[in-house]
């Protein structure tokens, strides 16, 4: 093994440890935390990998922005400090298995299907130069038109939470 | 400075990084980590020198030299101040989130470069922590990761004042960062590259303020927004919630705090320098008429200069702005900054695009102004044809309902007078006015 | 000064600019430009104006996106992948396009009709508040509709062209999303209306977890996302057979959800009945469509050689989807919970011809969307002109006697149910007979025969409706039938065309031969 692995396997270990952590914790904000964990351990995985771009993307996007909204709404709502009962669920044993069947169908078929099949790390493999000529070239139209996607559902989200459409004075059309 | 000899390299790309001997590395750490201490110590003090000043006070001026042992003393101070922990609260997160809020602060900085390559102990390395090819995120990345400090600390603290001030602080800092990020947006495009010791080289004809004076001046206005500070200084603005997000915090956990805010103070600046000012180039005048300026250790200089100068430029603004409203802020972030920012790339990325099609820079130049003129003009003329329209509708809606002005028999001012303290209307005008302004306030938070 | 930098910097050098055949995908690109001026008029137009300008922009893409369908099926020219190849533009696919594009039109027809005024005044506001009742009485009408309309359409137009699966499933994404939220905007009965869109949302999203999952497997299997590539890799017979199984039975998953087949059904008769009609009636004719495009183009190009794999499993999703919605039907009170059931038997006899993996197979397919397709808007155009003082009368007690107090509006609807059922001289019966031919030739007799049974079971409880209407005493305070003219003609379409496809099927059955001589591009 080397050291490259090591280090790759530590911080999937703390992935998924991180991951149950997230599901079994009875703390609403500690849930949180340990996603910020799991997350954090996943960009350390991209970073073994050699991308770079994608690995600071990752903490700048899930960890600074996703957790952040996430710890947001619940705060906003209802953040009790301590054990919150109603966080368990009667079906925890089916998700459970569920979860538990998901994983072991996945690991079988990715050990069947690659099995110890090794691809030699390029240094720049990840980079944004090569990121971008993927994304702008051979992907571009998928591309755009997940901004197109993103457009939709921004007005939808408008669509949904606006109140003041027709209140009682309609106020200036860009407020 | 002989072991320490200047040596006339090349100045330093990304392939000059990771390739220092260990030594090397912990000494450039311990350098950079020493520097940031320091550097808070002495901005505290050159802080409240400064406000003196322009408050025609004199300042800390006891403890050492012109008062600048202040700093340690306060440090000190701090250090052994009893340390209190709330009943109730979240131990495990009240603990965390200082370290949270300082730690990132302090890794920011190992990407900033703070000269060219240099000889030190014989060996060649570039005056800088080390570059990535995406060093620039890495600074994004840290001061996202900085805002779990303050929120954790605001609901963990059990306390209205906190939560609030924590709730307002991420909220802001988010909203800001991504008009930081947008600002880079053009850097990037022009330089090339996200490492800032690329960035610097791409300089070293012109800097980025002046090529790209919009997205300096985004930047300027994010990042006092990302530093909490005044006019952005909300999250902790004592009037309304007391300490902010820290208010239950004491001694060292609270000392964290402050060190974090005044590193941050410093990195951001040092970005500012590095990204827009061209780093450790020498300005103008010097470089024009002495080549050594940019070579050796004299770079260090030039950067220390500016690094103050932005030091300098957040402690006047602190002098001399007031607050901003909270929604005024938000709104200054979201519908100002960001589609600006957003326009701004628009054109820079069209004006790269035609220049790398090989158009003459000249016709490109008069086409934009013209086109930049013509959309300036329509929206002139749109919000003025749709502000007489509005202003219509006003009218229409006041001319429907005339105060009456003797209702009830009584000479009655109208309720929603502004700035109206006769005595007549007693109570109920007082009551209106205060209702409106509450309205106003809650609309704009939302 | 930079220009010499940036190219010592970048060691890869600049990134050549993608070759896009604008003229080939122009449909979709005009479709979803449309879209996007569309959130510009909403952002910029007071609102007084927007529905006025909303609808014929609308129109104008939709239309003009069929033309443009049309001038690309003319030119004879070899069919190819455009977009750097994430896009096949080929017989099948424009034949598609076209049909998705006039259905749509149909259903904008019904979408932007005032008078019956499906849609709610404001989404946001709690079903029975007062500023529901408010913005009720003031005539305010949501226009967003317009825009996430044609968002969705761009979304159907790119799932059946898609070439690879990575565009696949943003195709299926963003198709899916507007519906979502089109779903929860129903005016009358709003709980109905939210309930089915956080149904149809959430299962939608697991099903796209499925697709996305098996997409996994495919490229861990292939390598590539490429259908083609995925196809050559399985033609070698090279790689692991556990990643390929699992991938084709996780996206086929994924597919047939869309499809609304049995077992992946549960969704269609809620979704169905608490939408809004007419955007039922956009998603029982052009997702339908849509989603079958992208099954045929997944199972006649990337897995084309492994039919013997899929082929038992397929069967058997097409016997029970076929036989459980003819069965369930009859236990239906309510018309749209039935026309969805129906919906569920008709992707069952749909799934025959795409089992056959033949051209003829293909070519009757295509026949049978654009047949079925127009029907089944004219059938729900029908449902949103029968009303009493709660909306629409969806219960079956309420159109008794319809027949009496309205019969030229029972008699189209008694038309479209006997070509559902698959009445000689209706489209139904074309359609039907094409796909089944289809299947005795490619070896499925076993299926024809399940089809032809279940379709009897149907026809049952068509008829039933039927009587219902026309023999049953009226109620005293029955619904009445409101015809607005932009409904009216939305009920002429789907009529004429089910009356055209049935008399004289021929050309529309050549145009589909024609468009399924190439088979899909790769």
């Amino acid at each position: 093994m080397t050291g490259q692995e090591i280090v790759f396997a530590l911080l999937g270990a703390v992935a998924v440890g991180s991951g149950i952590m997230v599901v079994t914790t009875r703390q609403l904000v500690h849930a949180a935390l340990w996603l910020v964990l799991s997350f954090g351990a996943l960009a350390g995985m991209y970073l073994v990998l050699t991308a770079e771009f994608v690995a600071w993307v990752q903490v700048l996007i899930y960890v600074g922005a996703i957790v952040v909204l996430l710890l947001f709404g619940i705060m906003l709502t209802r953040a009790p400090i301590g054990t919150a009962p109603d966080l368990d669920s009667g079906n925890r044993w089916i998700a459970a298995a569920v979860a538990v069947a998901t994983a072991a169908l996945l690991v079988t078929v990715v050990v069947m299907g690659f099995g110890d099949a090794k691809m030699p790390l390029e240094a720049g493999g990840g980079s944004a130069e090569a990121l971008g000529s993927a994304v702008f070239r051979t992907w571009v139209l998928p591309f755009e038109v997940l901004s197109v996607l993103l457009l939709s559902a921004l007005v939808g989200a408008i669509v949904l939470s606006r109140t003041d459409i027709g209140g009682a004075r309609s106020r200036g059309k860009g407020d | 400075m002989s072991p320490l000899a200047a040596a006339p390299a090349a100045d330093p790309t990304l392939q000059d990084f990771g390739k220092d001997p260990w030594w090397l590395i912990g000494g450039k750490v311990l350098v950079i980590f020493v520097f940031l201490v320091l550097t808070v110590l002495i901005s505290m003090w050159v802080e409240r020198r400064v406000i003196g000043r322009m408050q025609l006070r004199v300042g800390p001026n006891r403890h050492g030299p012109f008062g600048l042992l202040q700093g340690l003393a306060d440090g000190v101070k701090l250090a052994l101040k009893e340390d209190i922990v709330p009943r109730q609260v979240d131990k495990v997160v009240f603990v965390l989130a200082p370290i949270l809020s300082a730690v990132p602060a302090f890794i920011s900085f190992i990407i900033i470069p703070f000269g060219p390559n240099v000889s030190v102990f014989g060996h060649q390395t570039a005056l800088q922590g080390t570059d990535l090819p995406v060093a620039v995120l890495l600074v994004l990345a840290m001061s996202s990761i900085g805002v779990y400090g303050i929120v954790l600390a605001g609901w963990s603290s059990m306390s209205p004042y906190s939560l609030l001030g924590g709730l307002r602080s991420s909220a802001q800092v988010i909203s800001y960062e991504i008009a930081m990020g947008l600002s880079f947006v053009a850097v990037f495009l022009f330089a090339g590259s996200m490492s800032t010791s690329d960035i610097v080289a791409a300089q070293h004809d012109t800097w980025f303020a002046v090529l790209l004076f919009p997205s300096f001046v985004v930047y300027v206005i994010t990042m006092m927004g990302e530093s909490n500070r005044i006019p952005f200084d909300l999250p902790e603005g004592e009037g309304e919630l007391v300490g902010g997000f820290h208010t239950e915090y004491s001694s060292l956990k609270f000392a964290m705090f402050f060190l974090a805010e005044y590193i941050n103070l410093a990195t951001l600046s040092a970005l500012a320098t590095t990204l827009f000012l061209g780093g450790w180039r020498a300005p103008a005048p010097i470089s024009t008429v002495w080549a050594g300026a940019n070579s050796g250790w004299w770079p260090v200089l030039w950067f220390m200069v500016k690094l103050w100068l932005f030091i300098f430029f957040f402690i006047w603004l602190r002098g001399s702005l007031p607050r901003v409203r909270y929604d005024q802020l938000m709104k200054l972030g979201w519908k100002i900054l960001m589609p600006f920012s957003l326009g701004w790339i628009l054109l820079v990325a069209a004006i790269r695009a035609f220049k790398n099609e090989g158009y003459d820079m000249q016709q490109i130049t008069i086409v934009t102004v013209v086109v930049a003129a013509a959309i300036l003009g329509g929206t002139i003329l749109w919000e003025m044809l749709r502000g007489g329209e509005g202003e219509e509708g006003a009218a229409a809606e006041a001319g429907a309902a005339p105060a009456d002005p003797f209702a009830g028999g009584f000479p009655v001012p109208p309720l929603d007078a502004p700035h109206y303290h006769g005595r007549t209307a007693g109570t109920g005008a007082r009551a209106a006015t205060i209702g409106t302004r509450s309205e106003e306030v809650t609309r704009g938070t939302h | 000064m930079t220009s010499h930098v940036s190219a010592a910097l970048a060691p890869g050098g600049d990134i050549p600019a993608p070759h896009i055949e604008y003229g080939q995908i122009m449909p979709i690109l005009l479709v979803l430009g449309v879209a996007v001026a569309g959130v510009l008029v909403e952002a910029f137009v007071g609102r007084t104006w927007r529905y006025t300008v909303q609808v014929p922009l609308a129109f104008l893409g939709l239309a003009g996106g069929f033309a443009w369908t049309i001038v690309l099926g003319l030119r004879d020219e070899t069919h190819a992948v455009a977009a750097e190849g994430a896009l096949g533009v080929d017989g099948p696919t424009l034949f598609l396009q076209g049909t998705i594009l006039i259905l749509a039109l149909v259903s904008l027809l019904l979408i932007a009709d005032r008078g019956t005024g499906s849609f709610a005044a404001q989404a946001a506001a709690l079903p029975g508040s007062e500023a529901e009742q408010r913005t009720t009485a003031a005539g305010i009408i949501q226009t967003e509709v317009f825009p996430l309309l044609m968002f969705a359409v761009g979304g159907m137009l790119i799932f059946p062209a898609s070439n690879d699966l990575l565009t696949m499933f943003v195709g299926l994404e963003v198709m899916s999303l507007p519906l979502y939220l089109l779903c929860g905007l129903a005016r009358r009965r709003r709980l109905l209306s939210q309930e089915a869109a956080v149904k149809y949302f959430l299962l939608g999203s697991f099903s796209s977890a499925f697709f996305l999952y098996g997409i996994a497997l495919l490229y861990g299997y292939a390598g590539s996302v490429k259908l083609g590539d995925i196809a050559a890799e399985a033609g070698r017979d090279a790689g692991s057979e556990t990643l390929l199984l699992g991938g084709i039975a996780l996206l086929a998953l994924g597919l047939l959800f869309k499809l609304g087949a049995v077992p992946f059904h549960m969704w269609k008769p809620d979704v169905y009945q608490g939408a809004p009609t007419p955007i039922t009636a956009l998603m029982a004719s052009c997702t339908l469509v849509s989603a079958f495009g992208a099954m045929l183009r997944v199972f006649f190009v990337a897995f084309e050689n492994l039919t013997w794999e899929w082929r038992p499993a397929m069967w058997g999703v097409s016997i029970i989807t076929m036989i459980a919605g003819a069965v369930i039907a009859i236990t239906q009170t309510d018309i749209k919970r039935m026309l969805a059931y129906s919906s569920i038997a008709h992707a069952g006899f749909l799934l025959t011809g795409v089992i056959a993996t033949s051209r003829e197979g293909l070519s009757s397919t295509l026949f049978y969307l654009a047949a079925y397709g127009f029907t089944t808007v004219g059938a729900f155009a029908v449902v949103t002109t029968v009303r009493d003082a709660g909306g629409e009368a969806g219960h079956l007690s309420r159109w008794a006697g319809l027949g009496k107090r309205s019969p030229l509006i029972a008699g189209v609807f008694a038309f479209f149910l006997l070509a559902f059922a698959g009445i000689p001289l209706t489209s139904g019966f074309t359609g039907k007979f094409a796909v089944f031919k289809a299947a005795v030739e490619a070896d499925a007799t076993p299926l024809v025969v399940v089809g032809v049974i279940s379709s009897a079971i149907a026809a049952f409880f068509y008829v039933r409706v039927i009587v219902v209407m026309f023999f049953s005493e009226p109620e005293a305070d029955g619904p009445t039938v409101v015809v607005s003219p932009a409904t009216a003609a939305a009920v002429v379409l789907g009529l004429a065309a089910t009356v055209v496809l049935g008399v004289l099927p021929q050309p529309v059955l050549d145009l589909a031969g024609h468009a399924a001589t190439q088979m899909f591009v790769r």
